[in-house]
Formats: C-alpha cells, sequence, structure tokens
C-alpha cells in the first residue's frame, strides 16, 4: 500500500530526478515531478522515470530558483498532495522553508529515511538520529543523497505543463551567477582516503600525506577547521556533518581529534586508522588500528615502507 | 543599520554522555555559543561597524539560558545588548516552534536585517533562520558567504554546490550565514569587562508549538573497532604500526 496519495518533486537540475522520482513512486499513489530551469528537454526524464506529469516553471533572468516559490506554493496548494521531496542541497533547503511557512507544512530537512510517516533524520552533530512524526497534512522533506536509489534514465514522454510565473513579493535580483570550479576531488567515490586535521602546523606539511595517499592510491580528505578555517584545501575535501558523508574501505585520519561531528562523515568506513600524538584523543575510540605518536615522524616512514 | 543577530545556546557535543540503551544524556552537558552562530555575530558586528546597532537575540530553555555566564559570553562578542526568549518548553523545540516565538520579538525590537547562523550546532535542520523570514514576510536567504550594503541595498555574495550567486535583496531582510564568511574573533579582556555592563532583557515567550512531534533521539549503534593501538612513535613501534596497516591494504 502506498504511503501517501500523492507525492511532488521538486528540483532545480535534471539529475535530481533520477533518485527523486522513483522515491517518491515508492511513496506514493501517484507521483507529479516540478522542474525550475532551462532545459526542459533534460528533465523530461522524469516522465520515464514514473513521474505521471511533469510541471516546468521556466528559468527567467535575473532571477534566482527560490524566487519560483510562490509559483511552485501555488500548484501544490490545493492539488490534495501529502508529501514533497526535495534534495537536501543548499537550494532545496530554502526552497522547502519557503514552502513551508506558506502552505502550513511541516519540513524536515536530510532525512534519511521515510517510513509509516516517521521522518528519520540526525541530531546533535550526527551523535544520534532522531525521529519525527509531522502533523500536518502536507510535509516538505529534503532527501540526503544516496537516500533511494537512483535510476538513470535520459528521457521520456507524457503531459508536460508550463506554470503561470507568480511575481514574488519580494524579488531577489541576481547580478551575477557563475559555475563553481568542479573539484578535483571526489572524495564520496575513494576507495581508500587520507585524513588531514589540525595537527599539521603549516599547508605545505600536508604535502606528507600527500605522499603516502600516492603511496597508497588514496584522496586526500580533511576535517573541518583544514577547509573552511585555514582554506588549506577545497571545502569538497572536508569530511563531516555539514560536509561531505564517506563510505571508504580504509580511512586513515593523521592529525585529526576525532570531533563527533567529523567522525560522523566516516561512521560508515570498514576500517578506520589512526595517527595523533595525543593518546587521549576521541578518535581513537573509533580506531581500528591506531599510532600515538609524531605524524611528522611517521607519515614519511609509511610513505617509504608502501611506496 | 539596526541588526539582529539570531543566536542558540546548545550542549557542548563533547559532553554529552550516550548511555547504553542508545539514549543520549545531557544532564552533563556545559552550555556553548552554536559555532556557526560564532560566524553571525562576527558578520553582524563587522557589517555594522561604527555606528550600527547589534541586537543578539536568543530563544531557548531556562536551563541554557538562566546562566549570567552564557549571556556574557554572548555579549563579549560584540552585541550592544542581548534579548532572551526563555521557555522550559523550547528544550528540544523544533525550527518552526523557535521561529514562531522568535517573529513578534523580531518585530518588537525593530530590525534593518536579521542575520542566523546556517544551522544550530544541536539540531542542523537549517531551518530556523529561512522560516523566520518567511514568517515574517522578507527576503531570506542561506548560504550567505559575504555581505555588503550598496545603496541601501543588501549585496551577498552566495556559496552554492554547484554555483556562486551574487544577489541584490531589499531591506529589511533575513540572511543565514555560512560558516566560511569569516574567522570569529576571540573575545579581548576589554570586552568580557565590558558584557557585564550590557543589557540583557528576558521577554515573554508565549506558546511552544511545533507542527511535528519528535518520536524519538537516540544514538545508532556505533560499529565495533578492533582498537589495536601502538603506544609511541620510536621505529619498531612504527614498523609494527606498518605491519598492521600492510595487512588493511591487503584487505
Amino acid at each position: 500500500m502506498s504511503e501517501f496519495p500523492t507525492v511532488f518533486v521538486i528540483a532545480d537540475s535534471p539529475e535530481a530526478f533520477n533518485e527523486l522520482v522513483p522515491a517518491a513512486a515508492a511513496l506514493g499513489a501517484k507521483t507529479e515531478a516540478i522542474y525550475v530551469g532551462a532545459d526542459e528537454a533534460a528533465a523530461r526524464r522524469a516522465l520515464a522515470l514514473g513521474a505521471g506529469r511533469l510541471h516546468v516553471s521556466p528559468a527567467r533572468t535575473g532571477q534566482i530558483f527560490e524566487d519560483h516559490a510562490d509559483t511552485l506554493a501555488a500548484l501544490v496548494k490545493g492539488s490534495g498532495a501529502a508529501l514533497v521531496l526535495m534534495r537536501a542541497d543548499k537550494r532545496g533547503r530554502a526552497m522547502a522553508a519557503k514552502l513551508g511557512v506558506k502552505l502550513g507544512a511541516a519540513v524536515v530537512n536530510d532525512v534519511s529515511s521515510i517510513e509509516e510517516g516517521v521522518f528519520g533524520h540526525m541530531a546533535y552533530g550526527g551523535l544520534a538520529q532522531a525521529r519525527e512524526k509531522p502533523g500536518s497534512p502536507l510535509v516538505i522533506a529534503t532527501v540526503a543523497p544516496g537516500t533511494f536509489k537512483a535510476v538513470e534514465m535520459e528521457s521520456g514522454d507524457g503531459a508536460v505543463e508550463k506554470l503561470e510565473f507568480i511575481e514574488p513579493k519580494h524579488p531577489i535580483r541576481l547580478r551575477q551567477s557563475k559555475a563553481r570550479q568542479a573539484s578535483s576531488a571526489d572524495i564520496g567515490k575513494a576507495k581508500r582516503l587520507v585524513g588531514v586535521g589540525r595537527g599539521f602546523s603549516k599547508k605545505e606539511d600536508i604535502s606528507l600525506a600527500q605522499k603516502l595517499a600516492d603511496a597508497i592510491g588514496a584522496e586526500i580528505a580533511c576535517s573541518r577547521p583544514i577547509a573552511e578555517g585555514e582554506q588549506w584545501l577545497e571545502r569538497e575535501r572536508y569530511i563531516g556533518v555539514s560536509g561531505a558523508m564517506v563510505k571508504p574501505d580504509l580511512y586513515l585520519a593523521a592529525g585529526i581529534s576525532g570531533q563527533v561531528q567529523h567522525m560522523v562523515g566516516v561512521k560508515d568506513a570498514k576500517t578506520i586508522v589512526v595517527i595523533n600524538k595525543d593518546k587521549n584523543a576521541p578518535i581513537f575510540r573509533f580506531a581500528d588500528y591506531g599510532i600515538v605518536g609524531d605524524l611528522y615522524k611517521i607519515l614519511p616512514a609509511l610513505a617509504k615502507a608502501l611506496g | 543599520m539596526n541588526i539582529i543577530v539570531c543566536c542558540k545556546v546548545v550542549p557542548e557535543e563533547q559532553d554529552i554522555v550516550v548511555k547504553d540503551d542508545g539514549s543520549i544524556d545531557l544532564s552533563r552537558a556545559a552550555a556553548k555559543i552554536s559555532q556557526y552562530d560564532l560566524n553571525a555575530i562576527e558578520a553582524a558586528m563587522n557589517l555594522a561597524g561604527e555606528g550600527g546597532q547589534v541586537t543578539a537575540l536568543t530563544a531557548g530553555s531556562p536551563k541554557w539560558l538562566e546562566s549570567t555566564k552564557i549571556r556574557k559570553d554572548i555579549l563579549s562578542r560584540g552585541p550592544h545588548k542581548l534579548e532572551i526568549i526563555m521557555e522550559p518548553a523550547l528544550e528540544g523545540a523544533l525550527p518552526d516552534a523557535t521561529a514562531a516565538l522568535l517573529a513578534p520579538a523580531c518585530r518588537e525590537i525593530g530590525f534593518d536585517l536579521i542575520i542566523c547562523g546556517e544551522g544550530s550546532g544541536d539540531l542542523y535542520a537549517q531551518q530556523t533562520g529561512l522560516l523566520l523570514g518567511e514568517m515574517l514576510d522578507i527576503p531570506a536567504i542561506n548560504a550567505v558567504s559575504s555581505i555588503a550594503v550598496e545603496n541601501g541595498a543588501l549585496v551577498v555574495e552566495r556559496e552554492l554546490e554547484r554555483e556562486q550567486e551574487i544577489l541584490e535583496m531589499p531591506l529589511p531582510a533575513l540572511v543565514c550565514v555560512s560558516s566560511d564568511i569569516n574567522t570569529p574573533k576571540i573575545p579581548t579582556m576589554k570586552a568580557i569587562l565590558s558584557a557585564a555592563k550590557k543589557p540583557a532583557n528576558v521577554r515573554e515567550g508565549g506558546e511552544v508549538k511545533s507542527l511535528s512531534e519528535v518520536v524519538s533521539i537516540c544514538a545508532p549503534k556505533a560499529a565495533e573497532r578492533k582498537n589495536e593501538i601502538v603506544e609511541g612513535d620510536a621505529e619498531e613501534k612504527v614498523d609494527a604500526f606498518i605491519a598492521m596497516l600492510r595487512k588493511v591494504l591487503q584487505g
């Protein structure tokens, strides 16, 4: 039996439908897709993936995705929808909050499970899993990537309807938009990761970790302060509750203290290996193998032995 | 410029105890300012400059907010005054309930701009600020990595997963700032001393009501780890460690 009568999925990129539409189809009796953007042809995949209908709100010059909130709210309102699914990215969260208030709907972010009306998501920096039961007739949920299985599909046929744009009361003007430089790193896919933390005293020293990574075929990852405070490494490389969540075969953490916000990002690593000079660092509790000692001495020895 | 900066007082994660049944024990946790809100306070102080007025606004349970230490901690980071919404039912409250209490307080205090952190250190739902903006019916946006005022409008840079945007927002507005907008300064001794003299006002809270109900919060079972630790970095110790690692790599 379907848990929800009608489920809407909203996306600003056609690829997002690959995961969201099959998920909606599994949860609801009827799926309708909404696409905001310029590539209507690519968005048609939503139909092939199982959406009964595709609504399109075409991209508008000088305006952003979030400016379409009134347009989307007008469509969802009165449609009988019980659930709206979006990607748990920054735009998804912004839109979810706007729709939540406009439609009197409960919003749940970073949902990792939906079962019998109970939505699961992380709490306390990943230390705990919260289960929440929304009481409103409509629920807006943003879904953590990888929660549902993605299905690849490129095209599809079915009814496409253009939405009439409703001008927002307080439009936000887009002055400029530029694509972010794609990072060379995709730590989500790497089988082996070497994590760099505060134990490194300067940026140049990361080369020690890089040499080991090269020796064992690993990518470099890091803790939050290295990417955001020091900006020694790209943001895409940082692991943790507000960064990447990874599942490598091996995670070798060097000079990382092991705050829960970081460790939650590697909790599914098959093997965790730790190098830290502080015997009492919390990270040793998460270690399969570890050594208490100076990473400046140990990393070069490892690179030499394993290269 | 009149700025309200919202900040949440949360339990120090390091002090949270996970009990054997997976339940979470906060009774021994110290109070701290949610780390992402430190960026919000810093951003407010930087934008306000000399002439601006910055009011810190916090909502939570008396358990965290009755302490003069935490109040002084907030004020020592620069805000000119502190407004406190204190309600026992705010302990563990969901974002919509908190935002609904913040909204009328913001209206009463008055503002040109509200600054929030990207998410709280405890729930990290990343919703409260955005909901608050929508409830106040003002333009609101998240992921803001820089703020400036130009000709009476707000110009913000926004760092998204796949793109960067430069946006112009009419005031009054609300922004949720990301943690890379600045590096929060550590309060000086002078700032700590002067914090004691700044006004802190406790406000009537009101009903704490959410559309959702928390069914449970518990720690998932952590994976069993082998915990084989070598102590010391003398050559033979490192060799023993290399032997372990070799085994792992051969998998």
